[in-house]
């Protein structure tokens, strides 16, 4: 954080005399201080730890519709899941989604974040575009892409422009291509934005190894991936995570608007199940399973995104 | 097709002269990063020009001349979205949330933040573990216990359980965020107000979160903009009730089974103004913040 560094020098400038004093050993150095943290860390576990406990519980229980008493049925729920060939396909949907998008995105971001970070041409425009997506809400994107992929969209107007009329198609609608065109959003929103983040990381890599590469006669391609990239792969690791977490958990929200899951359950993902079996299909329990193998999924992909990602060169944090 | 940067699309190809004398020309692959950064950026340009464009015609114009300027300038959509989607009463509704959540978001984070800040103990990196845990394990997981927590509240289809609720879920990175800035509080600071007989609280206010503000807007920008763009939670918990619900749930009901897709880009538009008049108006500090909460990890 460069701010906060120029404001120290800054702030140590205006105090030269209080550093010769003593240290006060009062209470205010005491480790009670630490109770401030109380309020928030109980707001915490009010809203997020307690429902995140809860899942685990609804799991266990019969539970059709929030109107209704829930009745305690062990594991009952989980057989039920493991046999629904619908969940089955959510997984499968789930992983398409992870297996196209996660791959795609972060080389694709880091690369144009590369770019972006030697400053073009016109770079200005570049960055003020790729960070467009950053700003525009999930219910705004949805609506821009349910007017985009309409059967009378832009899409299909600029393929019948081109006069590629045979792949004229309803893309929200044809079962073939409903999952492709939501990580197509995904990519769309997902990639320039994570280009403008790792740009920013970038920027704070000492100019000088960079140079120093280009004068020993390192290409483009390999300075990049081989000097810039070690360099920052802790946070590409950090990125990559978050980047397979938004897209495993939050899948929800954009079909929800887009597909409702559909046509049939061409696509619905795990995301989507949970929040389909809730509140469309009232089997609380039935959701809830879901839920935990999600989180579940989530723990197992972030560790081995870690373990993937592991740097050697990068002292942890 | 009217594309929305011919000339720029024009210049695509040519290598870029190097700018400087110290980087010296090589067979680097820099025009084809050129190329492919400014065909992606002409991927994110034309849904928003065909948004743009779209809200100013009728529907049967959006379908024959999709990407035209539009015939003549259809200006009552965006009359006609305000008032059917009742967008008024969404965006403040969405104010009102948002400026809530975000006063109890410091209240709780900033004296967590100075605590942490000042003490590096094991107690300390626990507590600090458990909001790095928190940040990365998302609240979006529990969607369907935290309807039920909203019930039993007694607050299910209400603004003030998003008021509640939104602060929580923000509570982590922004913990994180302006402990980090804290820490920069130079120590002969604290020792010289200490002397003056200062407590925790004037502490905090009159030395900490002076020199912290800059991680003070960051994270007042960061999460209010998450705040105003949340959907998820807002649509199920808070609901669709129109005295109720939030601009970004207003929005998707302008959809139907006769859609007037004139009205809902205008009204899409609209949703999305107040947000891109705040970044034309501190570019700099929007990006500074929101690049800030994703480094931190």
């Amino acid at each position: 954080m460069m701010s906060s560094t120029s404001i120290l020098a800054s702030t140590g400038a205006l105090h030269p005399t209080a550093t010769g004093r003593r240290r006060r050993g009062g209470s205010l150095d005491s480790p009670r201080v630490l109770w401030l943290t109380v309020p928030s860390l109980m707001w915490f576990a009010a809203f997020s730890v307690g429902p995140l406990a809860a899942m685990f519980v609804i799991a266990t229980l019969r539970w059709k519709g929030l109107l209704y008493e829930p009745t305690y049925v062990g594991t009952e729920n989980i057989g039920h899941v493991f046999a629904d060939p619908t969940f089955r396909v959510a997984v499968r949907n789930s992983a398409v989604q992870i297996a196209i998008v996660i791959p795609l995105m972060i080389p694709l971001s880091f690369m144009l974040g590369y770019h972006l970070n030697t400053k073009p041409r016109g770079y200005r425009v570049l960055s003020v575009l790729y960070f467009s997506p950053g700003l525009i809400s999930i219910s705004i994107t949805g609506m821009i892409f349910y007017g985009v992929l309409s059967p009378d969209g832009g899409v299909n107007g600029l393929l019948r422009l081109l006069g590629l009329d045979s792949w004229v198609t309803p893309w929200l609608a044809d079962p073939s291509t409903a999952l492709a065109s939501l990580i197509a959003i995904d990519l769309w929103r997902g990639v320039g934005w994570t280009a403008v983040l790792f740009a920013a990381r970038l920027t704070s890599l000492p100019a000088e190894v960079i140079e120093a590469a280009r004068i020993d006669g390192a290409g483009r391609f390999r300075t990049m991936w081989r000097i810039a990239f070690p360099m920052v792969k802790g946070y590409v690791r950090t990125l990559t995570m978050l980047q397979f977490l938004w897209t495993l958990f939050t899948s929800a929200a954009l079909i929800l608007l887009l597909t409702k899951g559909g046509p049939g359950t061409s696509s619905t993902t795990l995301s989507y199940l949970v929040y389909e079996k809730a509140f469309a299909q009232r089997d609380l329990g039935y959701s809830q399973v879901v839920g935990v193998v999600l989180l579940v999924l989530g723990v197992a992909g972030m560790l081995l995104i870690r373990a993937l990602l592991r740097s050697p060169l990068e002292n942890t944090r | 097709m009217t594309a929305p940067n011919p000339t720029r699309l024009r210049d695509l190809p040519t290598p870029t002269p190097t700018p400087t004398p110290a980087r010296r020309p090589r067979r680097d692959g820099r025009p084809v990063a050129t190329v492919l950064s400014w065909l992606y950026a002409l991927l994110l340009a034309v849904p928003l020009y065909y948004l743009a464009v779209s809200a100013l015609k009728a529907n049967i114009e959006i379908f024959t001349r999709p990407f035209a300027l539009p015939a003549h300038w259809l200006w009552e959509n965006f009359a006609t979205a305000w008032r059917s989607a009742d967008l008024g009463r969404a965006l403040l509704n969405s104010v009102l949330i948002s400026v809530v959540a975000i006063v109890l978001t410091l209240g709780l984070a900033l004296p967590a933040a100075y605590a942490l800040a000042r003490q590096d103990g094991r107690l300390a990196r626990v507590v600090t573990g458990m909001f790095s845990a928190g940040f990365l394990i998302p609240p979006f997981a529990a969607l369907i216990p935290t309807v039920i927590l909203a019930i039993k509240m007694g607050l299910f289809y209400t603004r003030e359980f998003q008021m509640l609720f939104l602060p929580a879920s923000a509570l982590p990175l922004s913990v994180l965020l302006l402990t980090q800035f804290m820490r920069a509080v130079p120590r002969p600071l604290v020792e010289s107000a200490a002397l003056d007989g200062a407590g925790h609280w004037r502490m905090l206010v009159n030395v900490f979160i002076p020199i912290a503000m800059p991680g003070v807007v960051s994270v007042t920008i960061l999460q209010l903009l998450t705040f105003w763009n949340e959907y998820l939670f807002s649509m199920t918990i808070t609901g669709t009730g129109p005295d109720v619900r939030t601009a970004q749930v207003a929005l998707p009901t302008l959809v139907s089974d006769a859609t007037n897709f004139g009205v809902l880009t205008a009204g899409t538009v609209l949703t999305l103004l107040p947000v891109y008049i705040a970044y034309s108006l501190m570019t700099r500090r929007m990006q500074q913040a929101l690049t800030a909460g994703a480094v931190k990890g």
